[in-house]
């Protein structure tokens, strides 16, 4: 025990001292000595890279250290509830993910409504996909069309839970398609091998999936009238609305001085070369939006899954 | 290949992969900083260093954490991660009789066996496997934690019928929250903080940790230590010798740990709870597990740690992390730039194999590291109760708040473990409970999405074909008939007597 306290002791002090290292001046305009960044989803996923990729740009426009805290669990609620009774200071702030901030809300008992945070802006965007393996016999959307319609209910789709599950559905009634939809909860990491190793015959979620795991699985139908440029020639289905859109933030009721700071920290930090570039090579939209722009998509959003 | 070993045998890589093994120690033994915690607090103080050294840092913080958490077990009866349930079942009746060196050495052994095993499969093994690991879906991770549940027959004690109830109450537990399909509340009393279920972690140490300090408190009058504490000399050769002389043990643990480890989704727990079962099973002796036996605490010690460096084999295979440590590896390789899985296999092999190579070369640096801390950890059963009791309490709450960072996993944990100490004078045992908490959350997603895929292609089809389906269930008909049976024949010997 004598020993590990030890080890405690140094890990302490050589986390203190990367604190000093970051740390620096606060600026006049940010009010806290430190922020701290909720990441609602677990370590390694999605929003946790993004959270990362962020926070050097975040720390060099506040000029405060950030602090990263995981508050996981009920497809992102409990981080998000949790950012909800946070004080509105401005000190903290979350990963935003829409639709699941929205559909999440719809729970009995979560105590928060998607039009009470204070958003700070949406950096990345991707575009629903139907995915097959790469055997798969079904080479082309009309293959897997055709395929549905001889056997109605038979083929079966994965889908990351209940937002999924109302995409899919979506995406069937413009098909005209009966299918067996299978939700996935925690993440979509479970989904890919599912999908590789052909226990279900397709799966639905972001272009940025598809473009990560091209190498197991092949993309055959892309969401919205725009080509994704990581998946060259998958055809789009234009009506067919399933977008994924990620952003930052704040709890309800925080100034919106405070909000237009974070907003500009973090348009800088998501400008930054090397953070667009990982985002185009990784199947993303970039976006760049101001407090308004913000709150005028996340109304039409809110309006979209008002059912 | 061999290039790839001269990288990670190369100074900046054993120095780096060393203070990763270090810190690995310090978040195996605290109860509640798991491997991956630990590895995602590691991630930003890596971005300094090259990819090499940075990966190879955090596999050595993620496998030694795989042996330290046995540390705990064995000495206090708490896991330090949820992977070391099964080495307390024999390793801490080791330490209360007096053999807390031999647990250890023999957990810390084995621990680096295992690396080993694992980290050689990763660096051999790694096509092969995969492919047997993508014929796992929904059905057959169903069965294979139907087929985990069977080692309740060995756990239950005097009663089956409690401990199936202790595993179902644990289950139970583990289903509160959103559920994984339907996305409905289910017993969450409108707590906002249960709709994000029981953290595995927070539950397991009510279980164990809290009757253990509350029995504490009732015994104070009687016991003053946990246990007497011997040095013997030489008790490190002959444990190895112990360890070494089973060759055929040896193997067996090592292959289920590194095929549940590659099993995106399972595990090092599972992998340990199968790899103790079995152990079990295939002994001629059995009369010793659960009391004592260093063959519970080594089975479980080598497939757990077996299980890490696989779970990094659907990671450079596929891109898919094989367990939750492994996604922190993932993401901090994404950071960089670099795509795991067969893209970055296909532009940059050396990485994958040097990364294979630190794994494999962490395990020996962990049994140095541990033969070094042994003495000094054992120690801890030198502190005397009254003041061990509030220590172990102490660690307990910081660890069922640092895993989520909420004060109401604290409650949580307390509540269970008191109800635990309070049902445990009736016959349950805290190790079914543990189980139910680990199994839950594969059994029940797996079994409904199974349900899910049968509406498309038939019960029959889904559950009852396939050739992994097939071998689980029969496995789990042996291990169920085999305990009814020596069940039986005890009773019968009883009767007789």
């Amino acid at each position: 025990m004598k020993f590990s306290y030890l080890l405690k002791g140094i890990t302490a002090s050589v986390f203190g001292a990367a604190m000093l290292l970051t740390g620096g001046t606060a600026q006049a305009d940010y009010p806290c000595k430190e922020a701290t960044f909720i990441v609602p989803y677990s370590p390694g996923g999605g929003s946790d890279q993004m959270a990362r990729r962020l926070v050097p740009g975040l720390e060099e426009a506040l000029g405060v250290g950030v602090n990263i805290v995981y508050k996981t669990g009920g497809g992102g609620a409990v981080g998000f509830s949790e950012l909800h009774r946070s004080a509105p200071d401005g000190c903290t702030f979350s990963n935003t993910v829409v639709p699941n901030v929205i559909i999440s809300s719809k729970g009995e008992g979560v105590g928060y409504k998607p039009g009470d945070f204070e958003y700070i802006g949406m950096t990345e965007s991707s575009a629903g996909t139907l995915m097959v393996p790469k055997d798969s016999k079904y080479k082309t959307i009309e293959d897997f069309i055709a395929a549905a319609n001889e056997n109605p209910g038979m083929l079966t789709v994965a889908g990351t839970g209940g937002s999924g599950l109302s995409r899919w559905n979506q995406l069937e009634s413009v098909l005209g398609i009966e299918t067996t939809y299978v939700p996935v909860g925690g993440g979509v990491g479970k989904m890919i091998p599912m999908l590789a190793g052909s226990h279900v015959d397709g799966a639905a979620t972001g272009a940025n999936h598809a473009t990560k795991h091209k190498g197991i699985v092949d993309a055959i139908l892309v969401a919205g009238p725009n080509e994704v440029p990581t998946l060259p020639g998958v055809p789009n289905e234009p009506d067919w609305n399933y977008v994924i859109t990620w952003g930052l933030m704040a709890p309800p009721g925080t100034p919106s001085d405070i909000v237009a700071t974070l907003n500009a920290a973090l348009r800088s930090a998501a400008s930054d070369p090397a953070v667009q570039d990982a985002l185009t090579k990784g199947g993303y939209v970039t976006h760049d939006m101001s407090v308004a722009d913000v709150n005028a998509f996340m109304d039409a959003e809110i309006a979209k899954y008002a059912d | 290949m061999f290039e790839a070993f001269f990288m990670a045998i190369s100074p900046t890589y054993l120095m780096y992969m060393t203070i990763g093994v270090l810190l690995g120690l310090v978040v195996g033994t605290l109860p509640g900083l798991t491997a991956t915690m630990g590895t995602a607090l590691l991630v930003p103080f890596t971005f300094g260093l090259p990819t090499g050294e940075g990966i190879a840092m955090l596999g050595g913080l993620y496998v030694c954490a795989m042996f330290s958490d046995a540390i705990p077990a064995c000495l206090v009866n708490t896991p330090g991660t949820p992977a070391a349930m099964a080495t307390g079942f024999d390793g801490h009746p080791m330490v209360k009789q007096g053999r807390g060196q031999e647990a250890i050495v023999a957990a810390c052994f084995s621990s680096a066996l295992g690396t080993i095993f694992g980290a050689a499969c990763y660096l051999l093994l790694a096509w092969p496997m995969v492919s047997v690991a993508l014929k796992f879906g929904p059905p057959q991770f169903f069965w294979l934690g139907v087929f985990a549940l069977t080692i309740i027959g060995s756990l239950a004690g005097k009663s089956i019928l409690k401990g199936l109830a202790g595993a179902a109450i644990g289950i139970i537990i583990s289903c509160i929250g959103i559920s994984h399909a339907a996305e409905v509340n289910r017993f969450t009393l409108n707590i906002p903080e249960l709709r994000g279920g029981v953290s595995l972690v927070a539950a397991l140490i009510g279980v164990f940790a809290v009757p253990q300090v509350l029995s504490m408190i009732l015994n104070l009058r009687k016991e003053e230590y946990v246990a007497e504490y011997k040095p013997e000399k030489g008790v490190i050769l002959k444990t190895i010798i112990k360890v070494i002389s089973a060759p055929i043990h040896f193997l067996r643990s090592g292959v289920i740990g590194a095929f549940i480890g590659i099993l995106p989704g399972a595990g090092s727990p599972i992998a340990a709870i199968v790899s103790y079962n079995e152990a079990l099973r295939w002994s001629r002796d059995k009369s010793q597990y659960g009391k004592g036996d260093v063959r519970g605490v080594t089975a479980s010690e080598i497939a757990n740690n077996a299980a890490a460096p696989a779970a990094m084999i659907p990671l450079v295979t596929l891109g898919v992390p094989g367990s939750a440590p492994a996604a922190v590896i993932a993401g901090a390789l994404m950071l960089r730039g670099l795509n795991p899985g067969p893209e970055l296999f296909g532009t940059n092999a050396t990485l994958v194999y040097s990364f294979g190579w630190s794994l494999l070369i962490a395990g020996i640096v962990v049994f140095f590291i541990g033969m070094l801390a042994t003495p000094i950890l054992v120690r801890i059963i030198k502190i005397p109760l009254r003041l061990l009791a509030p220590l172990i309490m102490f660690l307990a709450i910081i660890g069922a708040y640092a895993i989520r960072n909420n004060v109401f996993d604290v409650y949580l944990m307390l509540v269970i473990g008191l109800f635990v100490f309070l049902i445990r004078p009736l016959g349950f045992h805290p190790g079914p409970i543990g189980l139910g908490f680990i199994l839950g959350p594969i059994i029940e997603p797996s079994l409904v999405q199974a349900l899910y895929i049968s509406h498309a292609v038939g019960v029959q089809r889904v559950f009852f074909s396939g050739s992994v389906s097939i071998i689980l269930i029969s496995l789990s008909i042996i291990s169920v008939s085999a305990v009814a049976i020596s069940r039986y024949r005890s009773r019968k010997k009883i009767d007789a007597t």
